[in-house]
């Protein structure tokens, strides 16, 4: 709620703003998808300031556990725009993404990356 | 599984410690304690940090050319398993680690500028041995062998009634 997030494709938005976690009650992490309402937009894009979109969380600035019990943790707050079924709205990913996403079944934003942690 | 190397201290971060931070240009750094995560977030570099590997290799405290490190390198290609293979490389493994461990210690132990007890007396024969060869450096030979004084003591001098007169105190 109310964290600004970077967005990390070309789907014209810039920051997004968490106005709700859709699962977990304590919050959304690293993978989850979230919904977010546009604050701040490139002048010609897909995405206008103002709309509600959901998004995935790619990088987290809070550790998340992995199943051989490291933890990882990237720079800053990050989310790629997506549609109600999944799919990503923009059509490049930039920075590294975690592979947490495999499982979540975010394979489509997994190929447009250019980097998986 | 993969046994990463902590990038602040340089020790095995084993599965299940340890924190790995993903910069955003997709550098991974691996630490494997909060201390060396703090530090690191300090922005302190570790070849300054003299608790670290690093500032030991740097200063030639730990040895850092030898043979044995070109064993143990990051391999990214996975191996089929041959068990012959697997049994070889784990009778190997204990074999160069002892190697490497002995050599590293010899190395410490035998530094000339070490402050360690051991070593002392190798380092002093050492010395000693330097000197006798490169007495002239010190003092012109000639001035030597006419004042017999200023010759070490190992080098035997014959006394006799003529040159007991001779020994004067050492110029300076």
């Amino acid at each position: 709620m109310r964290t600004v997030l970077k967005v990390v494709d070309n789907s014209g938005a810039k920051k997004v703003m968490c106005i709700q976690a859709l699962k977990g009650k304590k919050g959304a992490r690293l993978g989850d998808t979230i919904i977010a309402s546009v604050k701040e937009a490139m002048p010609n894009g897909k995405v206008k300031k103002g709309k509600v979109v959901y998004g995935v969380v790619v990088r987290a600035a809070m550790q998340r556990g992995r199943c051989d019990g490291s933890e990882v943790r990237f720079d800053d707050n990050a989310v790629v725009l997506v549609d109600k079924q999944g799919q990503p709205i923009g059509t490049r990913v930039f920075g590294p993404v975690p592979h947490e996403l495999r499982q979540k079944k975010h394979v489509k934003i997994l190929t447009l990356a250019e980097h998986i942690a | 599984m993969r046994l990463e190397k902590c990038w602040f201290c340089s020790s095995t971060v084993y599965p299940g410690h340890g924190i790995q931070f993903v910069r955003n240009d997709a550098k991974i750094f691996h630490f494997c304690r909060s201390k060396c995560h703090k530090n690191f977030k300090m922005k302190r570099n570790p070849r300054k940090v003299k608790w670290t590997k690093a500032y030991s290799r740097l200063h030639g405290k730990d040895m850092t050319q030898d043979s044995t490190f070109e064993f143990e390198r990051k391999r990214n290609r996975p191996e089929r398993y041959d068990r012959n293979l697997a049994e070889n490389t784990l009778k190997a493994i204990k074999k160069i680690d002892k190697i490497r461990s002995d050599r590293a210690s010899d190395h410490i132990k035998n530094k000339s500028f070490s402050r360690l007890k051991t070593g002392k007396v190798q380092r002093q024969k050492e010395a000693r041995k330097q000197l006798e060869l490169g007495i002239h450096l010190v003092k012109a030979p000639l001035a030597l062998a006419q004042d017999s004084s200023l010759c070490l003591p190992k080098i035997k001098v014959n006394v006799s009634q003529a040159q007991t007169e001779e020994n004067q105190p050492m110029e300076e």
